[in-house]
């Protein structure tokens, strides 16, 4: 009796709530058996993000980016192709986390041999200065908040710029750039579902969309409330602005009306970005930084970013011990990745800056001597770290994601508007979110990694590819997380190398972080490999301090990954966020 | 059958030290001897309103978004101390940690919680109704928020709670202990359909 009572209940508030009629704001979209990376309940999925592929495999933070990738691919675009046109559909349908108002870096490597950076990093605009954000007792004005919110801390945007030449220089030539571009502007203009990560953004920062930043929240609220997941979201504006784009190449972007709204508007709040400083930026091209592990090469990513280096620096470390033999996530493995993370952050904090403003030790830094002088310093006790001494040794030589095709080429990429919504300020009439780089800058006036006009704020963006002893590619990985990221992207390279996991275990298991502050060992206390009750006993008599954040966080970054592996072109995402391989 | 007995004396004593606390909005509600949640049956409090955050995340203003599209007239104030009560008669507090919106607001977990307490104790006394509102779901669950959950909900006349937040039953233990009738929703949007019927 109860249960027919209850069907009858549920027939009525259903059809009461048909009655209500379709919100115009929410529309059903078109494929609505698009895969989600969120269950019935509201809870991110903890399966199913993996794939294998035979002809190719794209791996990125939101399931429609991949398709978007795919649909590149199978037109007979190649891996850098698809790359592209994966950086543009990620500013569609995670905007709060990449985009046009972005930069980032593109690490590939051909099948012909060529490998390079492409650094489209944001610059500083020019009339700023280490001294832009304080007030005159030092402090960083609008209580703190001057460095990551608002006009003051946006950096000339660098992703138009840097995808173009990635077009022009390592492109297939069979698509046009109006081809590789069109998935993300029909993304745009149909309309994309709401994932979990991207919901729980928009919840995160309804303050700002509500009060000082109300065109943020003209674009990503619903009726004034943050959307729920599932809800399918549009951008008219932003396909408009791509279309700009894909008919004018960088200039439509550069120079003209989409520059003078972002220079109008960046002004509004306060920023003094130029005109100037819009038609002058060019991507750096780099050649990436290098290290072995174990007989594998790891090729990621050189300054501005610090997160390749420190990557080959504390895989150095650990290439002392035998990994394997201590376990995955055992008191003595986490010891030592807690000891060789703190010792390169310590490095990290005294060393690294933009090479074009600062003398790096990077050859130093990336040495195994100088490892080892690391190592040999490790005790069974936690320690408190300073710098190395890297330069005696420089005579010896924020959304992620991986693409591979058939060809052997291999593209890695993170890009980034730095916070979540950057620094909150989207363009009316444009569609786009400008990023808060500078807040990577120092705020201290005389630290090596201080801003000045022009130069590029360090960062810890890690795209990396990993390759055999031969030569062949092995791995493709990244992860957005800030400082957490080269951490992470280094743990999930030991997984596979070490301990023999798959991509997608690799991504899966509990990772922890350790930069040397008052938090300790923050660690994952739930999920694949976490650390027993008797584990962080151990790691506390050892001295260390814990910190406990929640199982499957994304603190602890949210990674893509790509192993050519026996059974095929294994394609891995990560759960602590919205990501999916998919293969062909 | 013992235990049966005596939760409903329980029950009783607790609806009377209710009912003597002298509040001018105490909310009506027959309290379920089996321990569960028992929802709002008759309207309590009145207008003017103010609303507050209980923990700086972003969910009291999305509560007060909710109360404006129904024409619901309010204050609202994330820093709001019991010199900010004015004239109100209704006060809402919507609980939810974030330590972004902490660092935002110049204020930390424990001064939050100070500064609840006061305001809490000032409404009670000024005989305001209290309604404890936590709307953020799982997301606003953990040490942080769940720090701020039961120094209000203790002291609330009235509970809205979105049900994902509450599969732990946090909150409808405290209520159903105290006797405060609480109402369990399945998304924040229906703040819109149950805060109404508080309302003489």
């Amino acid at each position: 009796m109860k249960k027919v009572l209850a069907l009858i209940l549920a027939m009525a508030m259903a059809l009461s709530l048909a009655a209500c009629g379709p919100n115009p704001a929410v529309s059903t979209p078109a494929e609505d058996e698009v895969w989600s990376s969120t269950d019935e309940n509201g809870n991110l999925k903890l399966t199913k993000r993996d794939d294998v592929g035979e002809n190719g495999m794209v791996t990125t933070a939101n399931v429609y980016a991949t398709m978007a990738g795919l649909e590149v691919l199978e037109q007979g675009g190649n891996a850098v192709d698809a790359a592209i046109a994966i950086s543009y559909a990620l500013g569609v349908c995670e905007p709060n986390a990449s985009g046009l108002g972005g930069g980032g870096f593109f690490n590939i490597h051909m099948a012909d041999g060529r490998e390079v950076v492409i650094d489209y990093r944001e610059v500083a605009p020019m009339a700023q200065d280490a001294y832009t954000w304080l007030d005159e007792t030092g402090a960083v004005k609008d209580n703190g908040n001057a460095n990551h919110i608002g006009g003051l801390a946006v950096g000339v945007p660098g992703t138009v710029a840097g995808l173009e030449y990635a077009l022009a220089n390592y492109g297939s030539g069979k698509l046009t750039r109006e081809q590789i571009m069109q998935p993300a502007i029909d993304m745009a203009r149909e309309g994309y579902k709401a994932g979990g990560t991207l919901v729980g953004a928009m919840n995160d920062y309804y303050d700002y969309m509500v009060t000082n930043y109300k065109v943020l929240g003209d674009y990503y609220l619903k009726d004034g409330m943050p959307y729920e997941v599932g809800d399918v979201i549009t951008n008219n504006d932003l396909a408009d602005t791509l279309e700009l784009i894909a008919k004018g190449g960088k200039d439509a972007f550069y120079k003209g009306e989409v520059a003078q709204a972002i220079v109008d508007t960046v002004a509004s709040y306060g920023g003094v970005l130029s005109m100037e400083d819009l038609a002058s930026y060019e991507p750096a091209i780099r050649e990436p930084v290098k290290g072995t592990y174990r007989g594998y090469e790891i090729v990621s990513c050189p300054p501005a970013s610090s997160g390749g280096t420190h990557i080959v620096e504390v895989l150095n470390i650990l290439e002392n011990y035998d990994m394997k033999a201590l376990g995955v996530n055992t008191a003595e493995s986490i010891h030592l990745w807690s000891e060789a993370l703190k010792a390169c952050f310590a490095d990290r904090g005294a060393f690294m800056a933009d090479t074009a403003f600062t003398d790096v030790p990077l050859a130093g830094l990336t040495s195994k001597d100088y490892a080892k002088t690391i190592y040999e310093k490790i005790t069974d006790q936690a320690q408190t770290w300073e710098k190395g001494a890297p330069w005696d040794y420089q005579g010896d030589s924020t959304t992620a994601y991986s693409v591979a095709d058939k060809d052997g080429n291999i593209v890695s990429v993170t890009q980034t508007i730095e916070c979540f919504w950057g620094c909150k300020i989207a363009i009316p009439g444009y569609g786009f979110i400008m990023n808060d780089q500078l807040h990577d800058f120092s705020t201290d006036p005389t630290s090596v990694n201080k801003l000045e006009g022009g130069k590029k704020p360090l960062s810890s963006m890690s795209p990396t590819i990993v390759l055999d002893a031969e030569g062949n590619a092995f791995m493709s990985l990244g992860s957005p997380g800030g400082l957490r990221i080269w951490p992470a992207v280094a743990q999930v390279i030991s997984n596979v190398i070490d301990h023999g996991m798959n991509m997608q275990d690799a991504i899966d298991c509990v990772r922890i972080y350790d930069r040397g502050d008052a938090s300790g060992i923050c660690y994952e206390p739930a999920g694949e490999n976490a650390p027993t009750a008797e584990t962080l006993a151990a790691l506390e008599a050892q001295g260390h301090t814990l910190t406990e954040k929640g199982a499957w966080d994304l603190f602890f970054g949210g990674c893509q990954g790509i192993l050519f592996a026996e059974d095929g072109i294994q394609g891995g995402a990560d759960p602590r966020r919205d990501g999916k391989a998919i293969g062909f | 059958m013992n235990k049966k007995i005596s939760a409903l004396l329980l029950a009783g004593v607790m609806i009377l030290s209710l009912a003597a606390c002298g509040s001018q909005g105490s909310a009506s509600s027959s309290v379920d001897p089996s321990g569960e949640t028992v929802g709002l049956t008759e309207a309590f409090a009145e207008a003017p309103i103010l609303v507050t955050s209980g923990g700086q995340s972003a969910d009291y203003q999305m509560v007060g978004t909710l109360m404006g599209k129904i024409g619901m007239d309010y204050k609202i104030s994330n820093l709001a101390t019991s010199a900010d009560l004015g004239d109100a008669k209704t006060l809402i507090v919507v609980v939810g940690g974030s330590s972004k919106g902490l660092g935002a607001a110049g204020i930390d977990a424990d001064g939050e919680l100070a500064r609840l307490e006061e305001l809490i104790d000032g409404a009670k006394t000024a005989g305001l109704s209290v309604i404890a509102m936590h709307t953020g779901g799982e997301a606003r669950r953990g040490d942080l928020s769940d720090k701020f959950i039961a120094p209000i909900f203790e002291k609330a006349d009235y509970a809205i709670v979105v049900s994902a937040g509450d599969e732990d039953g946090l909150m409808s233990g405290i209520c159903s202990g105290a006797g405060i009738p609480m109402d369990s929703i399945d998304s924040i949007s229906k703040v819109a359909t149950v805060l109404p019927a508080a309302f003489k």
